[in-house]
């Protein structure tokens, strides 16, 4: 059996042709996240303070700041708020690191503490929110540029 | 991927994954822990069997079943797929700003801190 600790975690890195600072903003400024993720913000971002990022108009994820080291370390908690709300927010932990490499930054984030098979009763509400995801990222496809910029749910209602 | 999210979908699956996650069960003794239907959770079993989140083994007349830790890692390839695309946006989002920043001061430089301001944009 894998570990629990491979189990909840998801971890991706990227390679950015761009200063530790350009990048951070990224992470802390609603009008510059708003470039990657998600339609409209509210972020706070110091130790505490709100996280919030209205995914596609209708899921909306949301948690707090935990740590936010500039440039090199930004990590918030993530969970959803929705009608069908079953991960409440800040149930999960996004941690981003940055590191200098020349003229460029590299970029991991890990996703951790996700609902899976480890997870006990409690968490087992989480599969109900991955299940809509998933079937929305299904339906939608993953080709287009940002299939979750779009409300969810039109074609998953029928 | 949405077979998986089909399956896990309906509370009594994930709640026949939770029972099978760490112990091989029988249909029966499946069926005998919940107030379903025998036929209903045969059914249950065939979804989450396709969905490749339970394996089948044969055992005499007996039919067991297991949960599959490898179907529910593709949950986190779901993720993973999520954050690799916003990263990647992240990626393209940052480089411009960069190149912006990186005009503008080098405009500073070569005009003597003036600025032309023609098509400048806000950071």
């Amino acid at each position: 059996m894998p570990s629990a600790e491979t189990q909840t975690a998801v971890e991706v890195e990227v390679r950015i042709d761009a200063a530790p600072e350009t990048v951070f903003e990224f992470f802390t400024d609603p009008d510059k996240m708003v470039q990657w993720m998600g339609r409209s913000h509210d972020l706070e971002a110091r130790p505490g303070g709100v996280f919030r990022c209205d995914i596609n108009g209708r899921d909306v994820a949301s948690g707090s700041y935990v740590e936010v080291d500039p440039p090199r370390r930004v990590v918030f908690t993530w969970g959803w708020e929705s009608e069908t709300a079953s991960t409440p927010p800040g149930t999960s932990t996004v941690e981003v690191s940055l590191e200098e490499d020349g003229d460029s930054t590299v970029v991991r984030l890990r996703h951790s503490d996700l609902p899976t098979d480890e997870s006990r009763a409690s968490h087992r509400h989480g599969w109900e929110h991955y299940a809509e995801r998933l079937t929305q990222a299904a339906s939608g496809g993953d080709a287009g540029p940002d299939p979750w910029a779009t409300p969810a749910g039109t074609d998953a209602n029928q | 991927m949405d077979e998986v999210a089909r399956a896990i979908a309906e509370p009594r699956r994930r709640d026949i994954l939770e029972l099978v996650r760490e112990r091989e069960l029988s249909a029966g003794e499946i069926s005998a822990s919940f107030e379903v239907t025998r036929p209903a959770v045969s059914q249950h079993l065939t979804v989450l069997k396709d969905a490749g989140l339970l394996t089948e083994r044969r055992d005499g007349a007996r039919r067991l079943y297991r949960a599959r830790p490898d179907g529910l890692a593709e949950l986190r390839g779901f993720l993973d797929r999520f954050w690799s695309d916003r990263l990647e946006r992240l990626k393209h989002a940052a480089e411009l700003e960069q190149q912006r920043r990186n005009k503008r001061a080098k405009r500073r430089d070569t005009d003597g801190g003036r600025g032309r301001g023609k098509d400048r944009r806000r950071a």
